[in-house]
């Protein structure tokens, strides 16, 4: 066989029908690929259409079912918040927009908006009292007591990863509204404000007693009798402690206790 | 403390005697966070507590059917004490509280007895006295409760003795029953005022015509 590559021009015909077909055969591939995908998420939806449809209800109505799903839509990377941010757009279209609206008639979408509207509410109305401050266990509290009747029976159980899910829906609003973690508390903050290190140690010892002292925070801290004293008075200019000073040494006590002391005095 | 004078007449004390009530009332759970005894420095948290001890006392009065409140006296009481946390609430907080009350600001929730001027700066002898009314409604709010009442019963035209009005057994279920004379006279101005009423006769046998 003659393996002498002719220099000729007929090389550079073959060379072109080689690459011809490369790229016909890469785009075959491609598209097989493609058409295997598109037949495996169109069934992966399908089962999902399905789940949902079965299980629409208990979504709809048992929280730690409603949470155990959206941990399983979270863990295959399907924000189903966010895929009802274009509902009204596609809605007119093809209908296709969101398949969380049209499988679950845009009810859990819905339910976690009106959650994070109720979310803002409260912590707008408490924001004097606790500096903007909230435990997420007292806001759920406060919600389900005090919101019941207006939006319906399905606000009313929610649990505090409802909570926290709706929180994370408030994002596009801006970074106004967060989850952050003092000591094993969450907390919701809706001011835009960072604490720093020392606010957050102080914070995270009121959690423990509900109070601190200055004498305390010495103690247990070994800070200075000045920057605990500063510390304690930044927190207080920020409504996130209120002062007692009945009890000897002044104490220091976070408002996220004010339903806690309530409830355990019965 | 209480407003509510003793009654010979009724043979069975409404549900309005204080010595019977305060442990139904529901206190807060504010009521029981320690520091709400101590007025706080900063004012923006001030102010949230003094809505919230405006309305905590107003509450109480609501539900204890108290028209005023007698600062001293009442010091002692579930409403200003609390002794499960034992906290209680000093005579200058609660006068602040009360001063409070009676601005714009809080709604005008109450007022000093003995005050000589509303607008002016006669709150010194008033608040001296220590004595205020707790509007858990506003004056005008129970001149309309009062015209409404009448409405409602078919009275207009009728004369009415303001013991009839706030110590008969007819209006035993009503808001208004119990309440000060010096109260329902304010209460009653306002209906003059207003065209809807007529007050005649002399000090202490004042008689009201509706219409």
């Amino acid at each position: 066989m003659d393996r002498r590559r002719t220099p000729g021009l007929s090389s550079l015909t073959t060379r072109g029908l080689q690459n011809h077909h490369y790229t016909a055969h890469g785009t075959v591939l491609r598209t097989r690929n493609a058409e295997t995908l598109q037949t495996q998420l169109s069934v992966f939806q399908s089962l999902l259409h399905n789940f949902a449809l079965t299980h629409a209800k208990d979504i709809r109505a048992n929280p730690a079912f409603r949470a155990e799903f959206a941990r399983m839509c979270s863990a295959l990377n399907i924000d189903f918040l966010a895929s009802s941010y274009h509902k009204d757009g596609k809605d007119t279209k093809a209908g296709d927009g969101s398949i969380w609206a049209q499988l679950l008639g845009g009810s859990v979408n819905d339910f976690y908006f009106n959650l994070g509207v109720l979310i803002v509410e409260e912590c707008r109305a408490t924001r004097t009292e606790n500096g903007g401050l909230i435990s997420v266990s007292d806001l759920r509290t406060r919600i389900s007591r005090g919101r019941a009747g207006t939006i319906g029976s399905s606000i009313s159980n929610i649990t505090d990863d409802d909570i926290k899910r709706a929180v994370e829906s408030l994002s596009p609003l801006g970074s106004c509204f967060s989850i952050m973690k003092i000591g094993h508390r969450s907390l919701i903050r809706s001011v835009p404000k960072e604490l720093n290190i020392d606010q957050s140690t102080v914070l995270e010892a009121i959690q423990l007693l509900g109070y601190v002292t200055v004498s305390m925070l010495q103690l247990n801290l070994g800070w200075e009798r000045p920057r605990t004293i500063a510390v304690v008075e930044d927190l207080m200019a920020d409504s996130l402690v209120w002062v007692d000073t009945q009890a000897g040494e002044n104490e220091y006590w976070s408002p996220a206790f004010i339903s806690a002391v309530g409830a355990g005095m019965g | 403390m209480t407003s509510v004078s003793p009654l010979p007449g009724t043979p069975q004390p409404p549900s309005s005697t204080p010595a019977i009530n305060p442990s139904t009332f529901q206190f807060p759970p504010i009521h029981a966070f320690p520091p709400f005894y101590t007025l706080q420095p900063n004012p923006t948290t001030r102010s949230s507590q003094l809505s919230s001890w405006s309305s905590l006392i107003q509450a109480y009065c609501r539900h204890n059917h108290l028209f005023s409140l007698t600062l001293a006296d009442a010091l002692s009481t579930p409403l200003f004490s609390n002794t499960t946390i034992s906290r209680k609430l000093s005579l200058r907080d609660a006068k602040a509280i009360v001063q409070w009350m009676t601005t714009a600001e809080g709604g005008s929730r109450a007022e000093w007895i003995g005050a000589s001027g509303k607008g002016g700066k006669g709150g010194t002898d008033g608040e001296g006295s220590g004595r205020c009314w707790v509007y858990w409604r506003r004056p005008e709010e129970w001149a309309g409760a009062l015209e409404e009442w009448v409405e409602r019963t078919g009275q207009k035209g009728t004369v009415l003795t303001l013991y009839e009005i706030v110590e008969s057994d007819a209006t035993r279920r009503e808001e208004f029953w119990g309440m000060d004379a010096e109260l329902l006279t304010k209460s009653l101005q306002i209906c003059v005022k207003r065209g809807k009423a007529q007050v005649f006769g002399g000090e202490g046998s004042e008689g009201v015509k509706f219409f």
